[in-house]
This record gives structure tokens, sequence and C-alpha cells, in this order.
């Protein structure tokens, strides 16, 4: 009897051990041992600040991160161009390309039960197959001291940087950019146009005399500090990141009418359908939205996060509370470009042909 | 005897007669030919399956209606060509792409010819230290020698400030977003080929030529015009048409340098492929690229042919 007892006791302790194990939170985390995960992100801080924060911990569990850098209408065009093999699992994609998802069939709905960190997300930043990211703020950086020396007031509005004494002095993203169709849009807007007609919008960037287009946002920082230009149409981030580097610059949400002031441009991450990694995707997902890599994200790349949490911590630092816009009356303020009403080859087509003539 | 020194020497190999495939072999007999055109075989197959059947593809591609997101469609069609010939936008963009690769040729030629002629006639080593460099700068990417032109070029870049300082220019000498930054940037991207060219060039005409001429009592410039010249003239238009080729196709400096301002058409096939994903009008644009290479190409040859036959009549 004794036997028995000591037998079933030694049997209840350790299946009490294994249950207890396999209860844990260590337990509970999934292994991707050897699984690649493939993720089509900008290139440059973007891709340095994930590598840096969430290498680690995904090597920790087994796997490896991949980047396929590029802006998303590039790598909407591999994940084209690559016929149903998917060239990576995860992407970021703009609001601008959501109309595009929609019409398409490249993503896979996404499982909210297992990404805990949407908990602290608005309901509209969970749709069925996109999650909010990041959004941000499209305005205009400008340099003050130059702007003293050519007795300029600080600009409002895009309008303001037609002043002759800045031909050849103002950069504006490509339509080809990250910021591009956002930029595009918001100035036809301020122009008078919309959606469905940015012809005052070409007329204004005709006005504007600018030294170039630019392609990558890095470029905003690097004529800054060449001197080459004087005030730029980008992202606060670029605004921060040329502060950061020493150049006194400031940024200006544009006026765009009587009611919007600002522009916000949103981000979203997509699980690419086909792909053999699915479970390490929605791990990647949960972890960008987790309240702590938000705000290390934002604050590095100048981009507001999408998780309330982080949100609020970043609106203590004084930094960023000069140059974004935070509070939750400035935010609803801002533009939202209705992309569904875009037609992005004829804006193309229209960006193209401003160009040539 | 004196003649038998300006007798003609034997070629060292017999020219090449393909007939001999059709018939039997003979010991001895077209030996050397036949290893000769055995060794064009695997070139062949490289040309024709890297080129021809690529070529082929897009120019296929290129007869299809887009239907978005790189969808085409079946039917066989020239609605891309029509629009393209009758659109004065894409013509335009072709007219820019010739423009710039023409006086970026151009450009290139005139400063590649006095350093190539310099260095071939060159008697000390540092001929060959100066062939070394400039072969190993046709080794730096592009990317790292427009952004070098940038940095140099920059408001407050060296090249600026020396000019400002030295009162040569007013203001900065502003590259970024014109049509003259890319002529910069295009030739700064072909002057080590075109030097490369050109030195072989000049080498394979015999000092003694000048020589003579400068003995029978030519200035150097007369030299240089009526001996040099005509003598290289098939050289510098072959070199020339191989630059302009590299020209038309070139897209880093266009893309870098001209900030999205200059609008060629290697640019615009990005933006039609990347942007608009509309693989039938970029296949399209592509062909136009080829076939006014090509045409630019068989009319430089044909105006050789013709200024080499009027100069025969005359002489």
């Amino acid at each position: 009897m004794p036997s028995i007892l000591g037998n079933f006791l030694r049997l209840s302790a350790a299946a009490f051990a294994v249950a207890t194990l396999a209860a844990s939170p260590l337990s509970a985390q999934q292994r991707f041992d050897g699984v690649t995960l493939r993720v089509a992100t900008f290139g440059g801080v973007w891709r340095d600040i994930m590598d840096k924060e969430l290498s680690p911990k995904f090597a920790a569990l087994g796997g490896k991160l991949e980047f396929i850098t590029g802006s998303p209408q590039v790598n909407f065009a591999k994940l084209i161009a690559a016929r149903g093999r998917p060239p990576f699992d995860v992407m970021e994609i703009l609001d601008a390309q959501t109309g595009d998802f929609a019409k398409t069939d490249f993503l896979l709905p996404i499982d909210y039960s297992k990404i805990p960190n949407g908990q602290y997300l608005s309901d509209f930043q969970k749709q069925k197959m996109l999650i909010a990211s990041w959004a941000t703020q499209e305005g205009i950086c400008y340099n003050v001291d130059k702007y003293k020396e050519l007795g300029l007031p600080a600009p409002t509005t895009y309008k303001d940087l037609a002043n002759p004494a800045l031909v050849g002095k103002v950069m504006i993203p490509d339509i080809n950019s990250g910021g591009g169709l956002a930029g595009f849009g918001a100035m036809a807007y301020a122009a008078g146009g919309d959606e469905k007609n940015v012809a005052p919008g070409v007329e204004l960037i005709k006005s504007l005399k600018t030294l170039k287009f630019w392609a990558q946002g890095d470029q905003v920082v690097l004529s800054f500090q060449s001197g080459d230009i004087v005030a730029a149409v980008a992202h606060t981030g670029w605004c921060l990141r040329t502060f950061k580097q020493g150049q006194p610059v400031a940024a200006v949400h544009p006026t765009i009418n009587a009611k919007t002031t600002g522009v916000s441009k949103d981000g979203w991450l997509g699980v690419i359908k086909g792909t053999p990694n699915e479970a390490a995707a929605t791990w990647f997902l949960n972890q960008y939205v987790d309240a702590d890599y938000q705000l290390t994200f934002s604050i590095v790349g100048g981009v507001v996060p999408v998780n309330t949490k982080a949100i609020q911590r970043m609106g203590e630092d004084p930094v960023f509370a000069k140059m974004m816009q935070l509070k939750p009356e400035q935010m609803a303020q801002q533009l939202h470009i209705d992309y569904t009403k875009v037609n992005i080859p004829e804006w193309v087509d229209q960006w193209n042909r401003m160009v040539v003539k | 005897m004196p003649t038998d020194i300006a007798a003609p020497r034997a070629p060292r190999f017999k020219p090449l007669n393909f007939a001999f495939l059709r018939r039997k072999a003979t010991p001895g007999d077209e030996g050397d030919s036949r290893v000769w055109a055995l060794m064009l075989v695997p070139s062949l197959i490289v040309f024709v399956v890297l080129l021809v059947a690529s070529l082929g593809l897009f120019i296929e591609g290129s007869l299809h209606r887009d239907l978005g997101y790189g969808r085409t469609g079946t039917e066989w069609e020239i609605s891309n060509y029509l629009r393209v010939f009758t659109d004065s936008f894409y013509l335009k963009c072709l007219w820019i792409t010739v423009k710039v690769s023409a006086m970026a040729t151009i450009g290139t030629m005139l400063l590649a010819f006095p350093v190539a002629y310099v260095i071939a006639r060159l008697r000390s080593r540092w001929a060959m230290l100066l062939l070394a460099g400039i072969v190993a700068s046709t080794f730096i990417t592009i990317v790292i020698k427009v952004f070098g032109l940038m940095i140099l070029f920059a408001s407050n870049g060296f090249m600026n400030r020396t000019l400002l300082a030295l009162g040569i220019v007013g203001e900065p000498v502003v590259l970024l977003g014109s049509e003259g930054g890319v002529v910069v940037g295009l030739m700064q991207f072909t002057l080590g080929f075109a030097v490369l060219l050109l030195y072989s060039v000049v080498q394979t005409i015999p000092r003694s030529y000048e020589e003579a001429a400068q003995a029978l009592g030519a200035n150097r410039l007369r030299v240089a015009r009526r001996v040099l010249l005509p003598l290289c003239l098939p050289g510098i238009s072959v070199g020339g048409l191989m630059i302009f080729n590299m020209c038309m196709g070139a897209f880093t400096s266009a893309a870098l340098i001209g900030g999205g301002k200059v609008m060629t058409l290697p640019i615009l096939i990005q933006r039609t492929i990347m942007m608009e994903v509309k693989y039938s009008m970029a296949a399209t644009l592509a062909a136009l690229l080829l076939f006014a290479v090509i045409a630019v190409n068989l009319l430089s040859i044909f105006l050789m042919r013709r200024m080499r036959a009027g100069r025969k009549v005359i002489a």
C-alpha cells in the first residue's frame, strides 16, 4: 500500500509539475526554430530600429528576421511580380495602398486573439486584414536661421514655400517616395482640390520652383546639412532627425483649410497570403504594437505611435510635444486622405506629366 | 630586296569560312577554322538565350493591354505603341533622354580624347599608373560616384566654396534637379570607359605618322586635325556610339542627380513598373528606348559610311 500511495503521489507531483510548466509564460512562448521571417519595410532608421529591438527577441525564440527594404509602393510591385510566391511574410503598408490591397487578394486575416497588445489600439486600427502600426505627420520642415536671414516669417501653408526668395531652396517628396502620395494629396487639398481633382495641387507644386523631389527621407537630412535647401515638405520624423544632426530646424503643420491643420499618413501591417510562417508573422505584429517598442520606435523614427500607452508617454517629451501634434483634438483636425477615392496610376501619370512640362 | 620588306604579311589564321560545316573534314584541312567556329557556339547560345529571347519576351509583352495590378490581356494589340507615338509626353521623355545622352557623349569624348592621347603617348611608367587609376575608377559603383559629385557640388561643398571664393560664380552652382547636372553625372559615369576605349584607338596609330607630318612642317594643331583625328575617327565614332548607348540606358545618375525632375525614359520605365505596375506599357517604353538606340546607331553608321565614301571620291 505505501508503495502504491508513494507511486500515486510521485505521479501526481510529476503531473502537477508538467501542468504548471505548460501553463507558465515561458512555455507559452512559441518556438520559431529555423524560421526566417521576411519583413518588407522601409530602409534606414526604420529597418535599423526593428533589427536592434526585435531581431534579438526573435532570435531568442530560435528564428531570424530578414528585411526586404523599399518603399511600400516598391514592395507592392515586388509582391505582384512574385506572382503567388510571396517574397516576404509581413509587409508595411501605407494608407494609400489599403484600396489596392482591398481589391487584390494578397493578405491573410489577422488573428487578434494572438495579439494581446492589440488591446491598446483603437477599434478602427484593428481591421480584418490590417493592423495599424504608426502614423506620421506630414508637414513642412524649415531652417529657422535661414528664414531669419532671408527676412521671411515661418511658413504656415504650402503656398508660403512659393516665395521668390526660396527658388531652388525647397524640396518636396517625389510621388515615388513613402510620403509622396500623402504630400501630393495634401497639396491638392490645400490648393482647393481633392482626391478626384489634383490639378490645383499640380499648379501649386509648379509654383514652388523646387530644387528636387526627394525619393528617400535621408536626402532631406543631407540637403539641410549641405545647405542646399532651406525648407522641405516631409514628415516631422525627418525634421526631428535633421534637428538631432544639429541643424536649426522646426516643424510646421500646414493649414490645409479653415477646419484642417496638418496631414496624417497612417502605416499598417499585413501578413502575406501564402506565407509558411503565419505564427511567426503574428508574433511580429504583436511585438510591433507593444508599448515599449512603439515608444522606442517613435522616438527614434519621429513617428506617432498607435499604442495609446506609448502616445501618452511620448507627449511627455518636450521636443516631441513641440514638433508634433499629439493632443487628441489636434490629431482630429488633421487631414486624412480618402484613398478609396484615389486612382493611384492616374495620380502618378499626372505627376509625371507635370515634371515633363 | 626592299620589295620583300613591303610585301603584305600572310594572315596568321585563315579567315572563317562556314562552308566547311557542310562538307566532310579532311585531315589537316580547315582544322583551325573549325576550332574557332566551335568556340563561337557558347557565345551564340548565350546571345540567343539572354538577349534574343529576353528581348522577344518583352517585345511580346508590349503587345498586350494592361489590366491593372500587373495583369495583362491575352489579345495582341498595338494600343500601347499608338499611345506612345501619339502622346507628346512620351515623345518628350524620349527627346530628353536623347538630348542628355548626346550632350554627355560629346562632353565625355571631348574630355576623354586628350587624356587618352597623353597616356597613349607617354613614354614613362606614369602611363601605366594613370591607366591603372582609370581602370580602378571604373570599378567604383556609380552610386558612390554620384554621391561624391553631389557632396562636391553641394551649396556649401568644396567646389562651390572654391568657385565663390575665387569670384568665378556669384551663386553656388546647382547640379541637382537639372538636365545639366544629369549630363555631368553621365559624363562622370562614362569618362573612364571612354578614356580606355580611346587609349586603345590612339595606340593603334604609329607615332611615326605624326613625326613625319611634323618633319614636313605641320604644327601640332595641324597634325592633330589632318593626321590624328582622321585616323582616329572610326574609333572615336564607335566609342562615341558605345558611350551614347550607355547613357541612353543609364538610370542611377538621372535618378539621383535629376532628383525626379529630369524624366528620362529609364526613369519613366521604372515608375511605370514600380508605381503604376503596368508591365505592358513599361515593355512598350523599353522597346521605344531600344528602337531609338538602334535607330541612332544605324543612322550614325550610315553617316560614317557616307562620309568615308565622300572622302574617297575627293581623294
